[in-house]
């Protein structure tokens, strides 16, 4: 009698445990955690600032700057209450859908998990390793972009390296619209962890976002000893973990006990999946997410016959597991890669996890129908990965190593070797003047190449020259803080490269109006669809004109931070640019806020952004 | 017997022990600063409304403006007066020389310096200016003084025509060597409209001037705007200094404001030969009295080091 009570309690307790949705669990366990807080004595709260930015994808300023770069996010807040766009804080590269719009974008990975919304990250070393009760983000200008907040067990500042690296979700959002841009201080409901953590890791997705989101600080509120209440054991909910061989055979028991419907694993007869063709079955597999893959694989044979085809495999996205994937993972899927034409390892490799043998094994299995390959913020990538890839992958059309930093400069040389590439994204990396040229001379096929932030190149002249000899059909350059691209190399680009359709020559320093290089520019560039002249100074009305009477399929421009530039100018270009979607007006002295809702109010389609600073 | 002689061992030990550890000790520098703007009905807009303790804080005087900071092996300071002549082409001379400054505190309080290059800073936070999505115009002089708290060196960098002076027991020991292109146009940190890049003056922040010395523990140091060297000479200001009792903040502030009173009641007089007045004269020019100007003045002592 009190054994079957005793089941009964069981069976009722797992199911509720399994059935509880997480923010119901949350709730009832907050309701605890506060009754429980009355009667135990609480230990004291330690509260942190960020001691050190770690790692980061990508930021708006420059690479030794402290102005808008994401090294701002250590420390205490300088802006913070004030709201605006303010020199000391940390503000990513892109906001909105704008970049995402752009045909230098590359198109959408399938089997994207729902919860995966992440476009950028930051990690945050702290002091000391707490276990965390609260952590609040001092966002100070569009906030709302944050969706995900995760915790490590590793201590980054310890010399011992532990075996086991855990990365916890304390919080996840889907992105959400925030309507107000002013400041805030955001503090989610956080999951309690069972153990210490120094190192916290932001994921952030801005496409709601109407302007540059800019955070200030992270505080880090925790409690030196375990908190009693993690005793109370809970599923805990990982971010994506990858079968590998221990948890097969852990799923593979669980799938065995409690039944398929599928029948009985022998030959005869799969019921109904026998009657449906092969073909429909692919397309229904088609559309479940990797680990849901990976987990049909273990339920009979023939699901596992369809779930290892090669078919199922030919874009395989690694980027949501960054967290879990190992080269235990990697060589897990080897088999089922074959037929592999589009790669994504984003973020991966974080701390250990990715070795550069464990990489390269699987791309000489499986890089030779590889047409793209994401390796962007891959930090254990080294010469010999970048070697094999050239060797193994001779069909590559995508190659992106966008913020690889610790990247060796002499590692980019194999990349010429890849001579059918399309699309290359070298943003924030090491790339030196030889490599760079040496690529383009053997690259011929480039369509779209992203030199952002690219601060060891000595002579952008000579490269904008070498890229209107060899690359004739490009249609996407990034020059974004390119340092000394004067007017000879800007004319020599434009004449040469005329099929180009983006042109982003933000910041550039030492591009000058005056010498007739924008005006230029316009009357050879007709296909003209994206230009950012971000923060140079000399844009002026006759600039405008030229592109009004030139490029009428314009869509994105960004003039910010001039004093010659008139709302007359700014009106005759958007009538006769009836394809504008993006103006950016920010910080030009002659337009006020009058000026651009007269100008909203004419021209609705058109997104007239004018950032403030106060 | 024999404990004399171990009581004296006591004593001798604690007497070397006590000396060396006077030896090893860290230097830091107790500064305050005061100032008066030129425009006086500007200046007291500006300081309707503040309580003594904003006043002491106050970072900018008229077009001048200065910064103090610590970090952890430096102290740090800086002055930078704002070229008036901006404000005819309609831009405002004291928004320059102040983000300047800001920049220096927020590069030192940051770390993002070496304190034996202050050439350095004075580099990094103009390259920062650079950096601000904000079209700043202007233009100002700028001098940094760094005291190396280990060392006990001082580092100086100035460009243009602001300046410091070092005094030791009542004498110049050290001074800042002025830069000026011609008669009242000194070296210039500046940023100028695209286009007008040749009518401006502008130098880099390498032309700034740099010296290095070791510095003893009582030893002030003036740092100051043109305002204050070209209204009162040395004399003048070694006589207010010797007014200078301790090394107590109040008494440096004090001494500090005096010194500022002095010299914007001297800018005015019309009758005295000014430092200014005397060089315009050896230029040819028929110049009397005082030179009305923005005033800042920073004055410190170089003390032990206390947390």
């Amino acid at each position: 009698m009190l054994t079957l009570l005793s089941m009964f309690y069981y069976i009722c307790l797992r199911r509720r445990s399994r059935s509880g949705t997480r923010g119901e669990a949350l709730h009832s366990r907050r309701a605890v955690e506060s009754g429980q807080r009355a009667a135990l004595p609480v230990s004291p709260e330690v509260e942190q600032y960020a001691k050190e930015v770690l790692d980061f994808s990508s930021h708006y300023g420059s690479e030794n700057s402290m102005s808008y770069t994401m090294w701002n996010l250590a420390g205490v807040p300088n802006v913070y209450p004030s709201s605006g766009d303010f020199t000391q804080t940390a503000v990513f590269r892109a906001y909105g859908t704008w970049w995402e719009q752009c045909a230098s974008a590359p198109p959408r990975f399938c089997r994207t998990p729902p919860g995966f919304h992440s476009q950028d990250y930051i990690e945050l070393a702290y002091e000391e390793p707490v276990y965390p009760t609260a952590v609040e983000v001092l966002e100070t200008y569009y906030p709302g972009a944050i969706v995900q907040i995760q915790a490590c067990s590793l201590n980054p500042f310890s010399q011992n390296t532990p075996s086991d690296v855990r990365w916890e979700v304390l919080w996840s959002s889907e992105p959400t619209k925030v309507l107000t841009p002013q400041a805030r201080q955001f503090s989610p409901a956080i999951k309690q962890i069972s153990f210490p953590t120094n190192l916290l890791r932001l994921e952030v997705n801005s496409s709601l976002q109407q302007y540059y989101t800019e955070l200030d600080a992270v505080i880090l509120r925790g409690v030196r000893d375990r908190p009693i209440l993690t005793l109370y054991k809970r599923p805990v909910i990982d971010v994506g973990d990858l079968s590998d061989s221990d948890e097969e055979l852990a799923d593979m028991a669980a799938a065995c006990r409690y039944g398929s419907d599928e029948g009985p694993p022998h030959a005869t007869g799969n019921g109904h999946f026998d009657r449906l063709p092969y073909e429909l079955i692919q397309l229904i597999l088609s559309h479940l997410t990797l680990r849901d893959l990976c987990r049909l694989a273990q339920s009979c044979k023939l699901l596992h016959q369809h779930c290892c085809d090669p078919l199922q495999y030919t874009q395989l996205s690694l980027q949501p597991y960054w967290a879990r994937l190992s080269d235990a993972s990697l060589g897990h899927l080897q088999s089922r890669c074959a037929l592999l034409q589009r790669l994504n390892l984003s973020w991966t490799g974080n701390r250990g996890t990715l070795t550069p043998s464990g990489f390269t094994s699987f791309i000489k299995v499986c890089g030779s129908s590889l047409v793209c390959l994401e390796l962007s913020c891959c930090h254990f990538l080294s010469e010999a990965c970048l070697e094999v890839v050239s060797q193994s992958c001779p069909g590559l059309q995508e190659l992106n190593l966008s913020s690889c930093d610790r990247l060796h400069p002499l590692a980019f040389t194999h990349v010429s070797k890849l001579t059918r590439l399309r699309r290359l994204v070298l943003y924030r990396t090491k790339i030196e003047q030889t490599a760079i040229l040496s690529i383009l001379t053997f690259c011929i096929e480039l369509r779209h190449l992203n030199l952002g932030s690219c601060v060891r190149i000595d002579d952008y002249d000579v490269v904008a020259s070498m890229l209107s000899a060899r690359c004739r059909s490009l249609r996407s350059v990034d020059l974004w803080r390119c340092r000394n691209l004067t007017e000879r190399g800007l004319a020599e680009l434009v004449s040469g490269c005329r099929t180009l359709e983006e042109l982003d020559l933000g910041w550039c320093p030492t591009l000058q109006s005056s010498s007739g290089c924008f005006q230029h520019l316009a009357r050879k560039l007709p296909r003209l669809r994206k230009l950012f002249l971000t923060a140079n100074r000399s844009v002026c009305d006759a600039d405008l004109e030229a592109l009004a009477d030139n490029c009428p399929s314009l869509q994105h421009l960004d003039i910010l931070g001039t004093r010659m530039v008139s709302p007359p100018a700014l009106k005759k270009l958007l009538q006769s640019c009836p394809k504008l979607l993006l103006l950016d007006v920010s910080f030009c002295s002659q337009v006020d806020n009058r000026n651009v809702q007269e100008l909203s109010a004419l021209f609705p389609k058109v997104a007239i952004k004018k950032s403030f600073t106060q | 017997m024999l404990s004399v002689l171990s009581y004296g061992r006591l004593v001798a030990r604690a007497i070397i022990g006590g000396l060396s550890q006077a030896e090893s000790r860290d230097f830091s520098l107790v500064t305050a600063s005061c100032g008066f703007g030129k425009d006086v009905r500007r200046e007291e807009e500006r300081m309707r409304g503040r309580g003594e303790e904003e006043r002491r804080k106050m970072t900018s005087y008229g077009d001048d403006a200065c910064f103090t900071a610590r970090h952890s092996s430096a102290d740090v300071l800086g002055v930078a007066d704002g070229v008036g002549g901006w404000r005819d082409y309609g831009v405002d001379p004291s928004q320059f020389s102040g983000t300047l400054m800001k920049t220096c505190e927020r590069l030192v309080k940051e770390g993002r310096f070496i304190p034996s290059h202050p050439v350095g800073l004075l580099t990094s936070s103009y390259y920062e200016l650079l950096q601000n999505k904000v079209p700043l115009l202007g233009g100002s002089t700028a001098c940094i003084v760094v005291l190396d708290r280990q060392s006990r060196r001082l580092h100086t960098a100035n460009l243009g025509d602001s300046g410091f002076l070092v005094v030791r027991g009542g004498e110049v020991v050290h001074r800042s060597d002025e830069q000026t292109h011609y008669f009242n146009a000194p070296f210039q940190l500046s940023i100028a409209p695209p286009g007008s890049e040749g009518a401006v003056l502008s130098d880099s922040p390498d032309a700034a001037g740099s010296t290095s010395f070791d510095v003893l523990l009582g030893d002030i140091i003036v740092t100051a705007s043109d305002g204050l060297f070209d209204n009162m000479p040395d004399y003048m200001i070694l006589q207010e200094l010797t007014k200078l009792k301790g090394s107590s903040y109040e008494s440096i502030q004090q001494t500090a404001r005096s010194l500022a009173e002095q010299a914007h009641i001297l800018a005015y007089d019309p009758n005295y030969m000014s430092p200014f007045a005397l060089l315009a004269c050896d230029h040819g020019l028929d110049v009397r009295g005082g030179k009305p100007d923005d005033i800042t003045v920073l004055l410190s002592i170089v003390a032990e080091f206390t947390d």
